[in-house]
């Protein structure tokens, strides 16, 4: 079954949900979570359904005319890479959102007491977390690449206000830091998307395709990469993700993980789909630089006591990976590279909002302050080790096929492409032992050994928490156990990219 | 149903069920226990099922496609039955059995049974699919998983109280249950790091993940893969990396003495019995392929493969045994114990390639040792689990004189403390002489004498921890124990019968040593020569009757277990006075002690190193950089405000002097860009 105008209704909705939470937030305060939860619920739905249109037919495409007048149109392409890839978006917003239903109240509490009249707060916040999802799925439904920027500047509005109204002790430096950052990438991003409508006259993500041979296109994928880059707090560019993770609140850090890792599918629609050759020719360096990206992400990571932070420089080093497997311009290096990110993100919004159930929990937040919560939080810790085993690549969940994929792209680049690069595909892999060493570190640091004296009343997190992250877990264990429910789509776009 | 639907439901049986023993502890313990239980027993019944075909030589393969993958062949799912996945299915299936009976009556009343159960099914399904699988990836994700399972055992007493800690006595540290399960994790997980590479490696030159696949079609890939020089070699490493840190061989072994931090039947099961064999069970595995490669193809670089595993395992084997003649803990002793074992086998696996002539005795001795060496140890880790549980320490120091009280546990360790060390007609005798004669054959001198020096060592050390636990006066720990009202007694039935069938086994094994090696030198002849055609160059006989083994193998045992017997049994000489009396011999003592300083040099390397440079990775990189971008800039943009800002100075003139300026520069401008 595929419903009417389904594309369009999996930003619409959400967009327009967002306006009505706005207004009825006021009157219910709290539960206005359940209506942005069920939003999204249905949104995934919608995309469930599109998903069995795209599977049968190859892709499902919806243009809508904007101003009849001068012409203005959009589209909404969803094939085998953008569904895949806006059902992980959805699918993460909709469990965070159910999460955020007692962390957002926390915050409040901690921060505007527990006298006042709240509910605007309540409002403000579920409101703005639908603008997440629909900029997200936007960002990956679209054809028009000035979609893509505005959705990504888009994004940063929300992310803005609320860290400024619910983020932790230096939230409102920090959301303006988060914010100039965000305007930064999307900014040189744009140049880039200008540039391009210099020589094509058109923002259709399809008609970089006719830059192939002009001088120009160099230039274009530099600037648009550059953006993008900045984005995903890369190496050069990273000193703005561990402030903005460590004070914004936790519950939306595993959007912020998707809004870095977004990067990757732009990398994959824009660049790589449409600009191959062009892409090409920065291949290389963009290999170096993942590969520095993700030793010194490790290291970074290792240095953290907070927990917040902890998970917050892993992104720098994990979303680096699925830069390598795309830089790598091997299929299977591309497929890879966003598998991983879609897996990613799974574990990564169990490991962040996992770090807010502590901080819920516990109100601390410095690893060195904790220790043997496995026998108070059971379930928390069966969390972490689950979400440690996603960024491990341990099996049965979805990081082990993902990483097999991805580093095979990359060592076929190595063997293809001599010496040098087969010893960056070798170190890279090296790297990734770290992985195994700041995730499941931390677990011994948090759950582990004996509990200290102030922590001997903790008790496990509300199901209302752990629920929605048990239920990503479960997601990743079936993509684990069953990887074609991803790689189907990925496989039929990537047999038909022309590299 | 498919025929060969045992094959498939042996693992998947375990997987299934273990979660629900969350569900069964829900209604009440005995039902959450014989679940548990009774998971494995399904499992042994499945693999026994498998058994007919080594006799019929019905080898078969059946797989379904699992992940589709851009340009290239599916992924697949399945199982491969062949003599190897046979035996070595069966041996963890029913050592699996047995050792979780004796866990019910072992872990009665412990904390977190259900969390115990689910773990070990788990492992057992995830060995089970490692021997199974019919490629390299499932054989990935069952030896992750058997890893995964390891480490959350090893750390089973996760709350790290000080009875469950391992190590000391002062001033050796001691060490928690989290710590080593963590140490044993992080470093097996380096050597799979290693084994992926190489296992994506062997992908990309042969388009499959398949092990028959990958043997069959070697003639077309193998060629393009030796075409880069280093190639294979690099291959070759990278594969026995996972081996080495999975079968805790130099110089990836020093996790395995910590793993001891786990409850005993774990120690048994995983830790002896079978994950640690994993690592043999890959290199039999890839065998076939380098074997080929090398004295068929010709490609030189396929001959690293065995000289790694030979070296590598004879020279661990002789390490870990001089650790294991110092050691006072005496489940640590039997660890040391096992990677000094699996060196051996390593060392005939890899002699089976080093000569044709050596490749069925080799490999026989290899898979012969895996069995013997899987049935003796088991018994050994619960025969000391309940040692240790009852005389309520890990040190050796604290028991002796318990023969009276334990008569049966000390019966049974005795008779698989033998053929650990070699006794005439058990089993060890005949699967230790299988590498020796190995060796000879392969007519490689020096790997023999190194195994031979090393047999001595066996000996010496399990009749000291024999003589150590049982023998002698009760330790001043046991006369205290008594003081208090503890009492010593037997196991219970429950406990002793599972090392009691193992230790028979162990026994029947031994009388009918020369035939059942004989049986399954027949089977992987079969096998290797006839269905792989392997070239064994014209040595095609049973195995070897060289006097010379037998005899040499009874002179080192005499050798290591003479001044064993005086020391710690019959106690003629205080060991302790010697070491007083020999500096050179205490100099060794404390060499062999501190493990020859491998594990403090990795500590110091990889831990205190990486702890103590932690901080300066935010002090020197991430803080510069993030004051350069979020002070440095901004600081930079109020500067250019407050000096831009002078130029508005709210006077008229100077405002139409700015405009004029601007209409100047304007034109300017259009003329440039108009010529």
């Amino acid at each position: 079954m595929y419903l009417p105008y389904s594309l369009l209704q999996t930003v619409l909705i959400p967009l327009i949900m967002a306006s009505f939470t706005a207004f009825v937030g006021r009157k219910v305060g709290k539960k206005a979570g359940w209506i942005t939860f069920s939003t999204l619920a249905y949104t995934t739905i919608v995309l469930c359904m599109v998903g069995v249109e795209v599977l049968r037919k190859g892709y499902v495409y919806e243009e809508y005319v904007w101003i009849p007048i001068l012409e203005v149109k959009f589209g909404f392409l969803a094939d085998g890479l953008s569904l895949p890839v806006a059902l992980a978006m959805n699918v993460t917003c909709a469990a965070l959102a159910l999460f955020s239903v007692n962390y957002i109240e926390h915050r409040i509490e901690i921060i505007y007491g527990h006298g006042e009249e709240k509910n605007f707060l309540y409002a403000i916040y579920h409101s703005l977390f639908l603008v997440f999802p629909a900029g997200l799925v936007w960002i990956s439904l679209t054809t028009d690449l000035i979609v893509v920027y505005l959705a990504l500047e888009l994004i940063h509005i929300p992310l803005y206000i609320i860290m400024y109204y619910f983020g932790y002790v230096e939230r409102r430096r920090i959301a303006l830091m988060s914010f100039l950052w965000g305007t930064a990438g999307a900014s040189v991003f744009f140049v880039g998307v200008l540039l391009a409508y210099t020589q094509t006259k058109s923002f259709a993500i399809l008609s970089l395709q006719g830059l192939t041979g002009n001088p120009l296109a160099f230039w274009i994928c530099l600037f648009m990469l550059i953006g993008i880059l900045i984005k995903m707090a890369v190496f050069g560019f990273q000193a703005w993700l561990p402030w903005v993770h460590a004070e914004h609140p936790t519950c939306i850090a595993g959007i912020l993980a998707n809004i870095v890792g977004i990067g990757n599918y732009i990398i994959a629609r824009i660049l790589i789909q449409q600009m191959f050759k062009t892409f090409q020719m920065l291949s290389i360096p963009t290999m170096i630089l993942a590969l520095v990206t993700m030793v010194y992400g490790a290291f970074l990571t290792l240095a953290q006591d907070d927990v917040k932070r902890l998970y917050a420089c892993s992104t720098i080093s994990q979303t680096a990976y699925s830069l390598l497997g795309l830089a790598s311009c091997t299929t299977l290096g591309i497929v890879g590279g966003i598998f991983w990110f879609i897996s990613h993100a799974f574990g990564k919004c169990i490991l962040f909002s996992l770090a807010g159930v502590l901080v819920y929990q516990l109100g601390i937040r410095d690893m060195k302050q904790m220790g043997g919560l496995a026998q108070k939080m059971p379930l928390t810790a069966v969390l972490c080790i689950l979400g440690s085993m996603i960024l491990s690549a341990v099996p049965p969940l979805s990081g082990f096929i993902s990483k097999w994929i991805l580093f095979s792209g990359v060592f076929l680049q190595g063997i293809q492409s001599g010496l040098f690069i087969f010893v960056v595909a070798m170190l890279s892999m090296i790297a990734t032992a770290f992985t195994v060493v700041y995730t499941f570190w931390p677990v011994k640091r948090m759950f582990f050994g004996p509990i200290p004296s102030n922590l001997k009343n903790v008790k496990e997190a509300p199901l209302i928490m752990v629920g929605p992250l048990l239920a990503l877990a479960l997601i990743s264990i079936l993509i684990g156990i069953y990887p074609n429910l991803v790689m189907d789509f990925l496989v039929s776009w990537a047999e038909n990219l022309k590299i | 149903m498919s025929l060969y639907f045992p094959a498939w439901f042996c693992w998947i049986i375990p997987f299934v069920g273990a979660p629900l023993i969350f569900l069964a502890e829900k209604i009440n313990n005995r039902l959450r226990d014989g679940l548990a239980v009774s998971l494995p027993f399904l499992s042994m019944l499945m693999c026994l099922m498998l058994l007919p075909n080594l006799l019929t030589q019905n080898y078969f393969e059946e797989e379904f496609v699992w992940v589709s993958i851009p340009n290239l062949k599916p992924i697949t799912i399945g199982v491969l039955v062949d003599p190897l996945s046979i035996i070595i299915a069966n041996v963890v299936a029913f050592i699996s059995f047995l050792i979780m009976v004796y866990s019910i009556k072992y872990m009665h009343g412990e904390e977190g049974v259900a969390r115990y159960w689910f773990m070990m099914n788990l492992f057992i399904g995830g060995m089970l699919l490692l021997v199974l699988a019919n490629n390299f990836i499932f054989f990935l994700a069952g030896w992750k998983t058997v890893g995964l399972c390891s480490y959350a055992l090893i750390g089973h007493y996760y709350r790290d109280e000080p009875k469950d800690w391992i190590g000391g006595p002062p001033p050796t540290p001691y060490q928690t249950p989290s710590q080593c399960g963590l140490k044993a994790w992080i470093m097996t997980s380096v050597g799979d790091i290693f084994l992926l590479a190489g296992l994506i490696l062997l992908y990309l030159y042969s388009g499959t993940v398949n092990f028959t696949e990958l043997f069959q079609t070697q003639n077309l890939w193998m060629p393009t893969l030796t075409a880069t020089p280093g190639m294979l070699t690099l291959i070759s490493i990278l594969l026995l990396c996972g081996p080495l840190g999975k079968s805790a061989q130099f110089p990836l072994h020093e996790w395995l003495p910590e793993a001891m931090a786990g409850p005993a039947p774990v120690s048994a099961l995983i830790h002896a019995a079978t994950m640690v064999k994993a690592g043999v069970y890959m290199v039999a595995r890839f065998l076939p392929v380098f074997f080929y490669g090398y004295w068929v193809g010709g490609f030189n670089e396929a001959l690293t493969f065995f000289i790694l595993a030979a070296y590598i395992g004879g020279f661990t084997a002789f390490l870990t045994g001089t650790q294991a003649m110092v050691s006072l803990e005496l489940k640590k002793a039997l660890a040391y114990s096992t990677m000094s074992q699996i060196g051996y086998m390593m060392l005939g696996l890899g002699i089976a390639g080093l000569n044709p002539k050596a490749l069925i005795l080799g490999y026989v001795a290899g898979i012969f040792h895996l069995i013997s060496h899987a049935l003796f140890k088991a018994s050994l880790f619960l025969c000391s689990g309940t040692v240790i549980h009852e005389c309520k320490s890990i040190y050796m120091t604290d028991m002796g004189g318990i023969k009276k009280e334990m008569p049966i546990t000390w019966f049974l360790m005795w008779i698989s403390a033998l053929s650990l060390a070699g006794f005439p007609f058990l089993s060890g005798f005949w699967s230790k002489d299988a590498v020796l004669a190995s060796c000879l054959t392969a007519q490689n001198y020096w790997l023999f004498m190194l195994a031979l020096g090393t047999a001595a060592l066996t000996s010496f050390y399990s009749i000291r921890f024999m003589g150590l636990t049982f023998h002698g006066d009760k330790s001043n720990h046991l006369a205290k124990l008594e003081k208090e009202g503890e009492k010593l007694k037997e196991a219970s039935p429950l406990m002793w019968i599972p090392y009691g069938i193992l230790t028979t086994i162990t026994i029947l094994v031994g009388v009918t040593g020369p035939f059942f090696e004989s049986f399954i030198h027949h089977i992987f002849e079969s096998f290797l020569h006839e269905t792989l055609h392997l070239p064994i160059n014209g040595f095609n006989s049973e195995p070897t009757t060289h006097l010379l083994v037998p005899l040499a193998s009874i002179g080192v045992f005499l050798l290591g277990g003479i001044p064993a017997y005086l020391l710690y049994i019959k106690r003629q000489i205080s060991s302790e006075k010697i070491l007083t009396s020999y500096t050179s011999l205490f100099k060794i003592k404390t060499f062999f002690w501190n493990r020859w300083y491998i594990d403090p040099l990795y500590n110091l390397v990889f831990v205190k190193t990486i702890l103590k440079l932690r901080p300066y990775v935010e002090k020197f990189i991430e803080h510069p950089m993030d004051v350069a971008y979020n002070v440095g800039v901004p600081k930079l943009m109020s500067y250019l405000y407050f000096k831009i800002r002078k130029f508005q100075t709210g006077i008229l003139p100077y405002n139409m002097l700015y405009i004029l300026l601007f209409i100047i520069a304007t034109i300017i401008s259009l003329l440039v860009v108009w010529s």
